[in-house]
């Protein structure tokens, strides 16, 4: 589904990402780790478009398609999902009409017609309850005034909604209590199917008691140094990275 | 020399420059009606002078810094005095605003139309009629508030509104009266073979305690050319309450001029909104008198200038009583080659203490070339008073724009959704829906014309 190879990206004339390569097929749940100033949310972004990354070598296909040719909107359209670290607030854009924007050009994509208002609230309602969601945030400015974990809820929402076929989540962990936790978690492993990848880029362990992985990569230095199952997560949480980081320079 | 050589050279006086305004009209009181009216035909020759002897302003005036007449006076605007009667009301369906509820007002070229008008069934003590009927019909019911609040007026174009006043909206409300269901005031010009200027002189009274909802809209049909010079004077007796929605859709190729004279007894509310959206030049004046305690003002806008465009909103607040509140909350968006001009000034005399005054103008400009010329001022004399402004010239964040386009939205549909999410605060605060749905629509086509940049 997704190949990456030799990915190379940096930020104004440093370079983050030095040769990545990683293989997702379909159904895949994949884990990168990695300590701070990694490059994990570096790879993230580049994959989904942000601005402000120069692709300097390597390439990503998505099921044959050269993502870098794309525009961010055509990789979503494609089937690409990036669940935001920081969720952006957007004040005065409402939440409901945002969704069904979303929604639509999704659709749309897919030679598929758009939602009549009846059949888009029962869906809304549907996926709100995955996520322990009230209807009244349908009614709020997207993110704005959300709580923390509002915020990364409304994130899997969406994912929920757009159904795509790569989901990457980036440190969707980070500032969630461990009720709130659950609910995220929750919510991913009921969108798990053999015919959706997820990527989820963690700094620690504990997301992944939650979310089991299939595959665990260890991204240190810009590279992927370290590849294994899930109990290569429980062996990180354990040591740190300083062992395995040290021990790839020596 | 013509008048734009005198402009070129600074010292254009007004009379000449405007020559063509006056055509027909001054001095001549039968010909418009108000013939053997002392006081209005006193008020009307003083103008007069006024233009006589006033320079046309110039980018050294105060106030006109930014604002340029050059183009305006080349045009060469005639007053001309023939009634449109060729329209039915099958013709201006396609600028009505669908679903509204309200009773319609249609003046055509400054000039009341009957035809038009479907006023339904008025409540008690509220009237609605031409000012030129009313001249005939019964003077003394607008002596003291016609002229009396804008009175000499900011510029010339007040002057030469004043010189040239003929017809235009009078509304009046007796004291008590209410108005529930709002009162639509449809300002339609259509281009005639001259470039001419239309010059209504409009009238809102409410009595004490009174309350009404206008919405005045200036439109027109087709892309003519021409300008629009309206004053409206608006008097609010004590506890009077107006909720006044102002939206300048003029032609692309239209000048528009307004001077809004409000004058506020004790305890009156006055809360309007003017969008601005159309015109190739458009100049809005709002000036604000106190004349009674714990009155509040509220003045919110919305603008949007393209290319060939320019949108300048003067305010004019002056707090000479205690006790009394405004709030100037203005919001501009600039693409193209637009050009936008904010300039507020809120002065609160010694004697004013506990004034509450808040000022703020918010721009986003979608484009290198556009351009708005922000100057927020507060006097202030009292000490005892609470005093912001604020003011910002931004764009849209990348952060917003890249979120939104993850999800698959197309950048020009985001960019545009962020633009309505800025501008949503004033149209939010538009009540009815259909009226509120009607602005977010027309703003949201423009912004479909922006060139993404």
């Amino acid at each position: 589904m997704l190949s990456v190879k030799g990915l190379k990206a940096s930020v104004g004339d440093e370079p983050i990402l030095k040769g990545l390569d990683l293989e997702v097929k379909p159904g895949e749940v994949h884990a990168i780790m990695g300590p701070n100033g990694s490059g994990k949310s570096t790879f993230a972004h580049v994959l989904s478009g942000r601005e402000g990354y120069e692709v300097t070598g390597g390439s990503a296909e998505l099921d044959g398609e050269d993502l870098f040719e794309l525009e961010p909107e055509e990789r979503a359209r494609l089937g690409l999902f990036l669940a935001f670290q920081y969720p952006v607030e957007l004040p005065g854009v409402n939440n409901m009409y945002f969704l069904k924007a979303a929604l639509n050009a999704i659709r749309k994509s897919r030679g598929e017609e758009e939602l009549d208002a009846v059949s888009f609230m029962r869906l809304m309602k549907e996926k709100l309850k995955i996520l322990h969601l009230d209807d009244s945030l349908l009614k709020r400015p997207v993110n704005f005034g959300f709580s923390g974990g509002e915020k990364k809820r409304n994130e899997i929402f969406q994912m929920a909604l757009l159904e795509p076929k790569l989901a990457i989540l980036d440190e969707t962990d980070s500032g969630l209590d461990i009720d709130a936790l659950r609910i995220v978690a929750d919510g991913v492993n009921a969108l798990r199917s053999p015919e959706r990848s997820m990527i989820v880029v963690t700094h620690y362990q504990r997301l992944l008691d939650y979310i089991q992985p299939d595959h665990v990569h260890v991204l240190a230095k810009g590279r992927i140094i370290r590849s294994g199952g899930k109990e290569l997560a429980l062996e990180l949480e354990e040591k740190g990275y300083g062992w395995i980081v040290e021990g790839e320079a020596a | 020399m013509n008048a734009a050589a005198h402009q070129r050279t600074g010292q254009a006086d007004a009379a000449e420059a405007f020559a063509g305004w006056l055509q027909g009209l001054g001095g001549n009181g039968d010909q418009n009606g108000s013939g053997g009216i002392d006081w209005l035909e006193s008020e009307r020759e003083q103008a007069a002078a006024r233009v006589r002897t006033q320079p046309v302003p110039t980018n050294k005036s105060e106030g006109w810094r930014y604002t340029g007449l050059r183009k305006l006076i080349e045009q060469g605007f005639v007053n001309v005095d023939e009634p449109v009667t060729a329209l039915t009301p099958d013709d201006i369906g396609e600028i009505l605003i669908p679903e509204l509820d309200a009773h319609r007002v249609v003046l055509v070229n400054g000039r009341f139309s009957d035809v038009l008008s479907s006023l339904g069934e008025l409540p008690k003590g509220v009237r609605v009629g031409s000012l030129r009927d009313l001249l005939e019909s019964d003077p003394a019911s607008v002596k003291g508030v016609l002229t009396r609040i804008a009175g000499e007026g900011r510029h010339v174009f007040a002057s030469l509104n004043t010189a040239a006043i003929d017809d235009g909206l009078v509304l009046q409300l007796d004291r008590g009266a209410i108005a529930e269901r709002p009162i639509e005031v449809i300002h339609l010009s259509i281009g005639m073979d001259e470039p001419r200027v239309a010059q209504p002189r409009n009238l809102l009274s409410l009595g004490d305690g009174a309350q009404a909802q206008v919405i005045e809209r200036y439109v027109s049909l087709g892309d003519a050319l021409y300008c629009t010079n309206s004053v409206l004077e608006i008097a609010l007796g004590r506890d009077a309450v107006l909720k006044h929605t102002r939206i300048q859709q003029e032609s692309r190729n239209a000048f528009h001029i307004t001077g809004l004279y409000l004058s506020q007894e004790a305890n009156s509310r006055y809360a309007g909104t003017n969008i601005g959206l159309g015109g190739t030049w458009a100049r809005t004046d709002l000036v604000t008198r106190f004349a009674g305690e714990h009155a509040e003002c509220d003045l919110k806008g919305l603008y949007l200038a393209g290319d060939q465009q320019l949108i300048d909103y003067h305010m004019d607040v002056r707090h000479a009583l205690p006790n009394c509140a405004s709030r100037e909350t203005f919001k501009g968006i600039l693409y193209g080659k637009g050009r936008a001009v904010f300039d507020g000034l809120v002065y609160v005399a010694r004697d004013a203490q506990k004034t509450d005054a808040e000022m703020s103008n918010r721009n986003l400009i979608l484009s290198p070339n556009a351009e708005v010329d922000t100057k927020p001022q507060l006097e202030i004399y009292a000490d005892d008073v609470k005093c912001s402004h604020g003011t910002t010239v931004g764009q849209i964040e990348p952060e917003m724009l890249f979120y939104l386009r993850s999800r698959g939205i197309a950048a020009s549909l985001a960019r545009r959704m962020l633009c309505l999410g800025f501008a949503g605060e004033i149209i939010d605060a538009l009540g009815p829906e259909s009226l509120r749905d009607y602005v977010a629509e027309q703003v949201g086509q423009r912004l479909e014309q922006a060139p993404l940049e």
